[in-house]
């Protein structure tokens, strides 16, 4: 056999219409399946969770495994794309940090063709940001310390030591902090923003010798409450609802909680794409939604996925009618801005005697 | 050249053979990575990164408090490991065994796991005070967690083995006839201690001073979780900017900033304890 040569033109027309039959075969059918795909999320319960509500379903019907790997690592995630070996198909971000992976080129864009999310309210249809779930930093009390009803109901309310006197934790973070502390300072939820920094001091100034522990893991406050080391805590409210399910003497307070979006993005240059693109659209389907947030108190985005939530769970759903109108949506996009800046401040503010 | 010279010429010369590999591990997994912070700290050839952390009072003022920390917890694990690791050395097979175990067997254990123990324990409601509490020694709770007594308490005993073992080993190696030959010239048992085992295990408190003191420069799990936010190290700090916020640039300048500052304290102490033991 003679070997085929080929010049720089012949070559070049080759590979255009290689291109072409590769396309038409993907229209036609699916990219080749890996063997698995690597999912990154927080770990623990959310990650039972993640298994029970898509990974599981996935698996049984792709074919596909899929392998679990935490925490979220947003250091990871840069490494990982400026190194160009990307070991994650998915992975979890802070509710906070979409703006910056975006801004920084870290991730892919989601295919809208693939992951449907015609039932997400519009705001939550990011281009590269796949919304989750809906998660709120509460309030949440001894209900042996303050019957149901007596409890501390807003930021004005938790910082007046006088009426609610005991020891408090909060998280050792400007996030969510600088807002309650306008908040208990009277400013209105819709003027919190651009935080006006000074303000917000002076009025966490007030709280803080209140404050028994400022808190660095999501499981801290919700132990806390649980040993009684303080009878008030800010937390995550699924943290809360896992403790009230088993019976722990806790409640939280809605009023004034500040909601956020669960988020997973695709890392810049990840293997298969189509994969996690489909994962995803696994991920917005309403009734699985709702076996997550069932699990979790971690409701989804698409609005179709209350109707299968569980009646007894629903008002420990931070989207839930009555705990929604009480809440307010954190400003990512200021804090995009103003994050480095703010948690120098914070730490000088922490420091100071 | 005598036989003995080529001896010892081939003994040097299979030394450097054998620790071929052990060199190229360290420089390919540590001093290229290293390089790599450093040139990732003057991006662009600027040193804008230096000068925010040298010029801001909330750096230095971290950086100084780590030191303090650092040092405290050295003085402490001295104080509280030199003579455990005494006694260890000086007691018979069996106890020797028991003391290596106990000392271990933490040592094994994860560092997350211990603070995790420690936060149970240390509590407002916490194993010791309800105990303190129920012998009614104490009316109301110790401030034993969320504060600097607690990581001190926390890293005290992460870093206690490190002290431990090199000063145990360092009074093993004191020959018994010394101590016995001070004893018989009429030295009281104290007085042998202080004049002869002391300066010969010197050697062992300087590598367990070195080991505690530049391990607690680096700590930053146990004190972000045992001192309630009130206690921030500096590497709590470098950990923020590059899992939080994404500015290498500016965790690579912290990391060279501790990391020249350790290498000065190392230089210092063994500096001491060269003169010390001279």
């Amino acid at each position: 056999m003679t070997p085929i040569k080929l010049n720089r033109r012949e070559l070049m027309v080759g590979a255009g219409a290689a291109v072409l039959t590769a396309r038409s075969a993907f229209a036609q059918g699916e990219p080749p399946k890996p063997k698995q795909i690597v999912v990154n999320a927080s770990g623990g319960s959310m990650n039972t969770a993640l298994r029970k509500a898509y990974f599981d379903a996935f698996e049984k019907e792709t074919g596909i495994r899929v392998v679990e790997t935490s925490p979220v690592d947003l250091g990871k995630l840069k490494a990982m794309v400026g190194s160009g070996n990307v070991e994650w198909n998915l992975t979890e971000i802070g509710g906070q940090d979409g703006a910056l992976v975006q801004r920084l080129g870290l991730v892919e864009k989601i295919d809208p063709k693939l992951v449907d999310r015609s039932a997400y309210p519009k705001e939550a249809r990011g281009e590269y940001i796949f919304a989750s779930s809906v998660y709120s930093t509460v309030l949440a009390y001894r209900t042996d310390v303050f019957a149901p009803g007596k409890q501390p109901k807003g930021w004005a309310e938790f910082w007046d030591v006088k009426r609610f006197p005991g020891p408090r934790s909060m998280r050792n973070h400007p996030v969510d902090n600088l807002e309650y502390a306008l908040l208990a300072d009277g400013v209105p939820a819709d003027k919190l923003y651009p935080i006006d920094m000074d303000r917000a001091f002076k009025k966490l100034d007030e709280i803080k010798p209140h404050v028994n522990v400022w808190w660095t893991t999501g499981q801290q406050p919700a132990q806390l409450l649980l040993d009684k080391e303080v009878v008030l805590a800010t937390g995550w409210n699924g943290r809360f609802f896992d403790l009230m399910k088993k019976g722990a003497p806790i409640a939280v307070d809605w009023t004034q909680g500040s909601l956020k979006q669960g988020t997973f993005v695709i890392p810049k240059g990840a293997k298969d794409p189509y994969w996690a693109n489909k994962m995803l659209a696994y991920m917005s389907d309403a009734k699985r939604q709702s076996i997550y947030a069932n699990e979790l108190g971690y409701p989804g985005l698409n609005l179709e996925s209350i109707k299968y939530i569980d009646p007894q769970a629903a008002p420990h759903m931070p989207t839930h009618p009555e705990n929604l109108s009480k809440q307010f949506w954190l400003n990512v996009a200021w804090w995009d801005g103003n994050l480095e800046k703010s948690m120098e401040r914070w730490k000088q503010w922490l420091l100071k005697k | 050249m005598t036989p003995a010279d080529r001896v010892r010429r081939r003994a040097v010369g299979s030394a450097i053979v054998l620790s071929v590999p052990a060199v190229l591990l360290l420089l390919a997994l540590f001093a290229v990575p290293l390089l790599r912070l450093l040139a990732l700290s003057v991006e662009g050839g600027s040193l804008v990164a230096y000068q925010r952390a040298l010029t801001n009072e909330l750096y230095l003022r971290v950086i100084f408090e780590t030191f303090k920390i650092a040092a405290v917890v050295t003085l402490l694990t001295l104080a509280l490991g030199y003579p455990v690791a005494y006694v260890m050395a000086t007691s018979g097979r069996v106890w020797q065994l028991v003391g290596i175990a106990f000392v271990l067997l933490p040592f094994w254990t994860s560092i997350l796991v211990r603070t995790y123990a420690w936060m149970v324990m240390l509590g407002r409601n916490g194993v010791v005070n309800r105990t303190l509490i129920g012998w009614g020694v104490i009316d109301s709770p110790l401030p034993l967690l969320n504060n600097l007594a607690g990581v001190l308490i926390g890293m005290v005993h992460v870093l206690l083995p490190y002290m431990i073992l090199p000063v145990f080993n360092a009074v093993k190696k004191v020959d018994p006839n010394l101590v016995l030959a001070a004893e018989g010239l009429g030295a009281p048992r104290w007085r042998a201690f202080l004049r002869v085992t002391l300066p010969l295990t010197m050697n062992g408190v300087a590598a367990g001073v070195t080991l505690v003191f530049t391990l607690s420069l680096g700590f930053f799990i146990t004190p972000a979780l045992l001192g309630g936010g009130r206690v921030v190290m500096i590497a709590n700090l470098i950990e923020e900017q590059v899992r939080e916020l994404l500015n290498w640039a500016f965790a690579g300048a912290l990391s060279a900033i501790l990391l020249a500052l350790t290498l000065a304290a190392f230089w210092g102490i063994s500096r001491i304890a060269r003169t010390r033991s001279a």
